[in-house]
């Protein structure tokens, strides 16, 4: 059943899934509510993408990887941010999953303006470890303690967090971080003007998932953007792909 | 540091280019890749079957790029090549990149797929004329099945063979963003019909365009003191 995120009970919840970015009000009463918190975005089972017949194979491989593990993880309930942070794509496949699953699907509206800073994402970390600390704070309400502290960049990824975080190895570790990852870190998802921003000095690759319509926002901005490389990738980070990487950041004098 | 005297080698999924610096002509050969011996070894090599054969490889973007910044002497321009399997391109604009792209998925296969069709069909590709219209074809599994119909519905089999190459360099054309001049390598460069297709200047670089970027990564690289990619184990 869908149902608003006003008529939840959270004493009844042990296990929940998450979609995207939902409200801080809500993973701050989640967390208070000691509630084990599954961020569906990422690969938690070992199921093939190819098995699941709920969605068209060519779709998007995020929301592919959320009705993967929506169905093959025991969850009391999944909250499912559809508003303008999110995409269209998340509002059917929530559809989809409350017509298919026994228990509560939450849609939510992440409307949060309230900026926390992306300290991570103008870090000297290794890009790996960025987006493995800004995708795990997604189930925080607040900003980690003790943040990194910043560099000049070397080179820019913008775009969202990627299906395959192979790909991200084969940046330098002074890669600052753009797009709707930096709105992740900042935990403002529907923040368009800082989602748009990208560091037009430094060679950046623009980076969207096939078949997402981040993909139009991505092309755009490579096309404005005088050292850019567009890349989309599906569910697996491909030899071209990483070659694609390689040779742009070669070619642009960046120093992997 | 590698030596000026060196055996490079262009490995593409039909043939591959291979150049000994240490002969006196120093000229290129070419031979189908899957005729070359397996412990074959070259010092330096690019290309979809470089893992295969050398012991230090050089990714084929980077292979092109260099080419084009050896062979076309402009600030500006756009080097697009088209193989059995993929087509590349890169546009340099004052100097330095400013864009590239590889089709190795979605839009692959196409000079394959037409070395498959001439020889089927028994066609001789240089006597072909560039058809009146193409087929809206997006790779080259896919445009089998316009071949096929055409044939059926009456069309001659070199008229739909050549409607399937049109389509082909329309395709590319359009993936490397419609300029006004191009620059071009690879097979296809052969391939009158696929050179007449393109509504645009056409300037052909000809198969050894890679062999000439890996001459001058080599040349870069030896510079810079830096190494190229180890092979995988």
């Amino acid at each position: 059943m869908l149902i608003d995120s006003t008529k939840i009970d959270y004493f009844k919840l042990k296990r929940v899934g998450i979609v995207g970015v939902p409200p801080r009000s809500i993973i701050n009463d989640l967390q208070r509510h000691q509630v084990r918190i599954y961020d569906l975005d990422e690969p938690l089972t070992p199921v093939s993408l190819e098995t699941v017949g709920l969605l068209p194979q060519v779709y998007c491989a995020i929301l592919r990887t959320v009705v993967v593990n929506a169905l093959h993880l025991d969850l009391d309930a999944i909250f499912i941010d559809i508003g303008p942070g999110k995409c269209d794509n998340a509002h059917y496949t929530a559809r989809i999953l409350s017509h298919r699953l026994p228990i509560p699907v939450i849609i939510c509206h992440n409307l949060d303006a309230v900026k926390m800073g992306n300290p991570i994402c103008r870090s000297s970390l290794p890009l790996l470890e960025k987006f493995r600390r800004i995708t795990a704070s997604v189930i925080k309400p607040d900003p980690a303690p003790d943040p990194p502290i910043a560099c000049p960049p070397k080179a820019g990824f913008w775009g969202v967090p990627p299906r395959d975080f192979k790909l991200l190895e084969f940046f330098p570790d002074r890669t600052h971080v753009y797009g709707w990852t930096r709105c992740m870190e900042n935990k403002t998802p529907a923040d368009h003007v800082l989602e748009s921003y990208c560091n037009s000095t430094i060679p950046t690759v623009f980076f969207a998932q096939s078949f997402c319509p981040k993909t139009a926002l991505a092309r755009f901005l490579a096309t404005c953007h005088p050292q850019a490389l567009y890349l989309d990738v599906d569910s697996h980070c491909s030899g071209s792909a990483q070659a694609k990487i390689q040779a742009f950041l070669e070619l642009s004098g960046v120093q992997t | 540091m590698m030596s000026t005297k060196m055996l490079l080698g262009d490995f593409g999924t039909s043939y591959s280019k291979i150049l000994d610096l240490n002969e006196s002509d120093s000229s290129s050969r070419i031979t189908a890749t899957r005729k070359l011996a397996p412990d074959f070894r070259v010092d330096l090599a690019t290309g979809h079957n470089a893992r295969r054969f050398a012991r230090h490889q050089v990714n084929e973007l980077t292979a092109l790029a260099r080419g084009g910044e050896a062979l076309i002497g402009e600030e500006d321009f756009l080097l697009l090549d088209c193989g059995s399997r993929d087509l590349k391109f890169v546009r340099y604009y004052r100097g330095k990149l400013a864009d590239m792209g590889w089709n190795a998925e979605c839009g692959a296969s196409m000079g394959f797929t037409i070395e498959l069709l001439e020889r089927y069909y028994q066609l001789d590709g240089q006597q072909m004329a560039v058809p009146e219209q193409g087929f809206s074809v997006t790779c080259g599994v896919l445009g089998l099945s316009d071949i096929f119909d055409a044939v059926v519905s009456g069309v001659p089999e070199a008229e739909a063979v050549a409607r399937l190459i049109r389509g082909i360099a329309r395709n590319a054309y359009n993936f490397v963003g419609k300029p006004d001049k191009l620059y071009l390598s690879g097979g296809l460069c052969e391939n009158p019909v696929f050179v007449g297709s393109f509504p645009c200047q056409v300037i052909s670089l000809g198969r050894f365009v890679l062999l000439a970027g890996l001459q001058r990564q080599a040349r870069i690289t030896q510079i810079a003191g830096i190494g190229t990619k180890p092979p995988k184990k």
